[in-house]
């Protein structure tokens, strides 16, 4: 016996972005009668490293132009079907039954049938050794294709962001050109093909004529700008670009333009003060000394200043309107408000001279830090202020010689790609200090292997709480990414994350007025 | 005899120069925190061991010896590898970008070399007060604002504001800015050298015995000039390298420039390494062809 898997009520996740009160209605919807077709799309958001769609790890939103997979993730954070019309649990958690789409045609005119999935799951067990879909694809036990339409994964034990994380296990034609090692030339199912790429330039990605959308996509073309060193919100102005990702401070001065508007991922990124877990120093591995600093953050004023007015202050990993957002735990946070007195008087419990004591803080080469460092300084603490570039900080972070990180971490398709960061074994865990929690762990394991959703909740909150009970890392708050477009773009919102393609919207239905 | 023994000798010297540059950046780049498999984690998606992994199966857990040892042996074969971050060979990304700096460096030289002769010959064949504030302004701009400053005003002025430009690829504004640039560092000692030539015996007999003004310019100013301008010439060339960099990178074209620079962030170390050397063989090569060419129009050098 299986149970469909309804959407709304597995994982009913509400808009981020919204609940951030920040502006996603775009002023400039119109009606599908409307729409003007041709035309091509000028759009930067980030950057496409390889040709291989099963290869690239991290946040994506260039490759899911020319391919899709069997879910998506919609604005509001559920699960959509996306390449599979539905999809069925068994009753254990462990069977995935997946119905495909009638119809679906590669690039190369080649319908889409279940072995072509099957080979894509194979492809990616086999050869791909990071990311969060290797972990999961451990976990598999068997693919079958009974029928042409139908694909049946059995897991090992049962896996809840499995949905989620098959929004991310792209489709591929097996006679994509490097299929064998590594792909050159990708044939995926999407509305637009892969066609020309110059590496950290352009992609241009023309129509795919015979897409599986009635009619779309409207666009002839699209022009992926993949340069990382030019002021895009200057080109978005001349009009050399038509959306384009935007920092939060030049978004508020767009928003002033006419020809131009300001919207937001509708998943949030999340701001917090990172101790060293891993090898703390003296006095830092002192809980009270960590609680000082927590209590001398004003995280409202930090949020004003890293947001403006569209951030939300919380000690929570996940913004409020999402299902996963604990109201108790948010409304327990003894740091909503800053008691530098209370401070004060745990250092001096704690025997610590701050004056004297020098403090090791490492962050990006970004503005909002420096508000945690001045916080701290009235503290007395000397304060070592060290602003790397990414792979710096990455590489300093990893030597766990520091005592204090101040980060922001973006999008994530499932919940659990939060947490897993802070497990013992998780993937990049510096941001967090190396955090080396069995009991966390055990926690998280259970709420990945727990089918309801309740139950799910309750032990991730759980594990969530012994994050603040041990103060591993103090949450300073919320805030969406921007993205600015101007007027003539039609039909487009960013999704839940930086993919521009999901099953009830996206690029495929993007146009440009005249 | 002599002077081909000193050519050599200049080329021999150059080479060290390029390999010494070479060596050195290698080494440096490699001292610089980070690696690409850092920029792969920083995207979140490796643990610590499949780091690990990944630093060994790319060489990059060797030590920056053994590195430079395997890099430089395929290197001398011609083969600069495989970039780390796209996968692609480095060679291919090199011969997509040449051209993109060649024909913008060709065409700012071009430019520069082409006011700063017009007006310091100008200003000195027509004695125009106007001309020679223009030779003194082109100079000022040249050592007073910056390229990349100037560049940023371009942009909002002619491809925000008016639009008649664009933002990104448009190689009209760069090639402006960086001519107007060279012509600024060439222009006043080439027309201190014209205007002393102007005033020399066998120019003042050419004028009397009513040779055409063009022709004085020709036959007998620009020849008196030449050592000058080939010198300078050497100097802005060199400038250019640096000059388009920026340039490169401001108005995001696709050169030698913003391939280095973007694989620099990503500790692309194949392609940082590989765009090193285009780079330093082409700063050594102009200032060896400069140098000869010297020598050769001027034999007071060789002796």
């Amino acid at each position: 016996m299986t149970n469909h898997v309804s959407l709304m009520n597995r994982r009913r996740v509400l808009a981020g972005g919204a609940a951030l009160g920040i502006a996603t209605v775009l002023p400039w919807r119109a009606d599908a009668s409307e729409v003007r077709r041709g035309g091509v799309l000028k759009y930067a958001t980030l950057g496409l490293d390889t040709a291989d769609p099963h290869r690239h790890t991290g946040s994506i939103a260039v490759q899911q132009l020319y391919v899709e997979a069997l879910t998506s993730i919609g604005p509001d954070g559920n699960v959509e079907p996306f390449l599979a019309e539905s999809f069925d649990l068994s009753e254990d958690g462990k069977i995935y039954t997946f119905r495909l789409r009638e119809g679906v045609k590669f690039h190369n005119d080649e319908v889409l049938t279940a072995s072509d999935v099957v080979a894509n799951i194979e492809r990616v067990k086999s050869k791909v050794s990071g990311g969060w879909l290797a972990s999961a694809m451990k976990l598999v036990d068997a693919i079958n294709a009974p029928d042409a339409r139908t694909v049946v994964l059995a897991l090992k034990e049962p896996y809840s962001p499995l949905l989620n994380l098959m929004s991310e296990l792209w489709i591929l034609s097996p006679k994509s050109e490097g299929w064998a090692d590594t792909i050159r030339t990708p044939i995926g199912t999407g509305p637009f093909r892969f066609g020309e790429w110059q590496p950290r330039v352009k992609l241009v990605a023309p129509a795919h004529k015979a897409y599986w959308r009635e009619g779309m996509p409207y666009l002839e073309a699209v022009e992926a700008d993949l340069r990382d060193d030019v002021d895009m919100a200057l080109a978005l102005r001349a009009g050399d670009l038509h959306v384009a990702k935007v920092s939060r401070e030049v978004a508020a001065q767009l928003g002033r333009s006419t020809d131009i508007a300001v919207t937001s991922l509708k998943d949030s990124s999340w701001f917090f003060v990172s101790f060293n877990n891993r090898s703390p120093r003296p006095p830092f591995n002192d809980l009270r000394v960590r609680q000082a600093i927590a209590y001398a953050v004003d995280k409202t004023a930090f949020m004003r200043f890293a947001a403006g007015g569209t951030g939300v202050v919380t000690n929570q990993m996940i913004a409020p309107g999402n299902i996963y957002f604990d109201k108790a735990q948010h409304d327990a946070d003894p740091h909503a408000k800053p008691d530098l007195e209370k401070a004060k008087r745990l250092l001096a419990d704690a025997g610590v001279k701050p004056a004297e004591t020098r403090l090791e803080l490492v962050s990006w080469q970004e503005n909002y830090p420096q508000v945690v460092v001045q916080m701290i300084r009235r503290l007395g603490f000397q304060v070592n202020h060290v602003a790397l570039d990414d792979l710096g900080a990455q590489k300093r972070l990893g030597q766990y010689d520091w005592d204090l990180a101040v980060m922001s971490s973006g999008p994530r398709a499932d919940v659990f790609l939060r947490y897993v960061r802070l497990m013992s074994d998780g993937p990049n865990p510096v941001l967090w200090g190396g955090v080396q929690d069995p009991e966390f762990d055990k926690l998280v394991r259970a709420a990945v292997a727990e089918p309801d959703l309740p139950d799910r909740k309750a032990l991730y909150t759980k594990a969530w709480q012994r994050v603040l009970d041990n103060y591993y890392t103090v949450v300073l708050g919320h805030a969406s990414d921007t993205i600015a477009l101007r007027r003539q773009v039609k039909g487009y919102e960013p999704g839940f994350t930086w993919s521009p393609n999901w099953a009830s919207g996206g690029i495929a239905q993007t146009w440009l007025s005249a | 005899m002599k002077q081909s023994i000193d050519i050599g000798l200049r080329l021999v010297k150059a080479l060290g120069q390029a390999l010494g540059i070479v060596v050195l950046v290698f080494f440096l780049s490699r001292i610089v925190p980070g690696d690409t498999v850092d920029m792969l984690a920083a995207q979140g998606d490796l643990t610590e061991s499949q780091q690990q992994a990944m630093r060994h199966s790319l060489g990059l857990d060797r030590s920056a010896v053994q590195q430079f040892v395997s890099w430089a042996a395929a290197a001398a074969h011609g083969d600069f590898g495989e970039s780390l971050r796209f996968k692609r060979p480095v060679a291919d990304m090199l011969a997509t970008a040449l051209p993109t700096t060649l024909v913008f460096a060709g065409l700012s030289f071009l430019v520069g070399v082409g006011l700063a002769f017009g007006l310091a010959v100008g200003a000195v064949m027509t004695q125009s007060r106007a001309i020679t504030a223009l030779v003194d302004a082109v100079n000022v701009w040249s050592i007073a604002l910056p390229t990349f400053c100037v560049g940023v005003v371009g942009i909002l002025v002619l491809s925000v504001w008016l639009g008649w430009l664009p933002v990104l690829g448009g190689m009209l504004l760069p090639v402006l800015i960086i001519g107007i640039d060279s012509a600024g560092q060439m222009v006043k000692p080439l027309h201190e050298e014209l205007r002393e030539a102007a005033t020399s015996a066998h120019v003042r007999t050419a004028r009397a015995k009513g040779v055409s003004a063009l022709r004085v310019a020709l036959v007998h100013l620009l020849p008196a000039a030449l050592p000058v301008a080939l010198a300078l010439s050497g100097l802005v060339l060199a400038g250019l390298v640096a000059g388009t960099l920026t340039m490169e990178v401001l108005f995001g074209l696709p050169g030698i420039g913003s391939l280095t620079l973007s694989a620099i962030h990503g500790r692309d170390y194949p392609v940082i390494q590989a765009a090193i050397v285009v780079i330093a063989v082409a700063l050594v090569a102009i200032n060896s062809v400069i140098d000869i060419l010297h020598r050769l129009i001027d034999p007071r050098l060789a002796t």
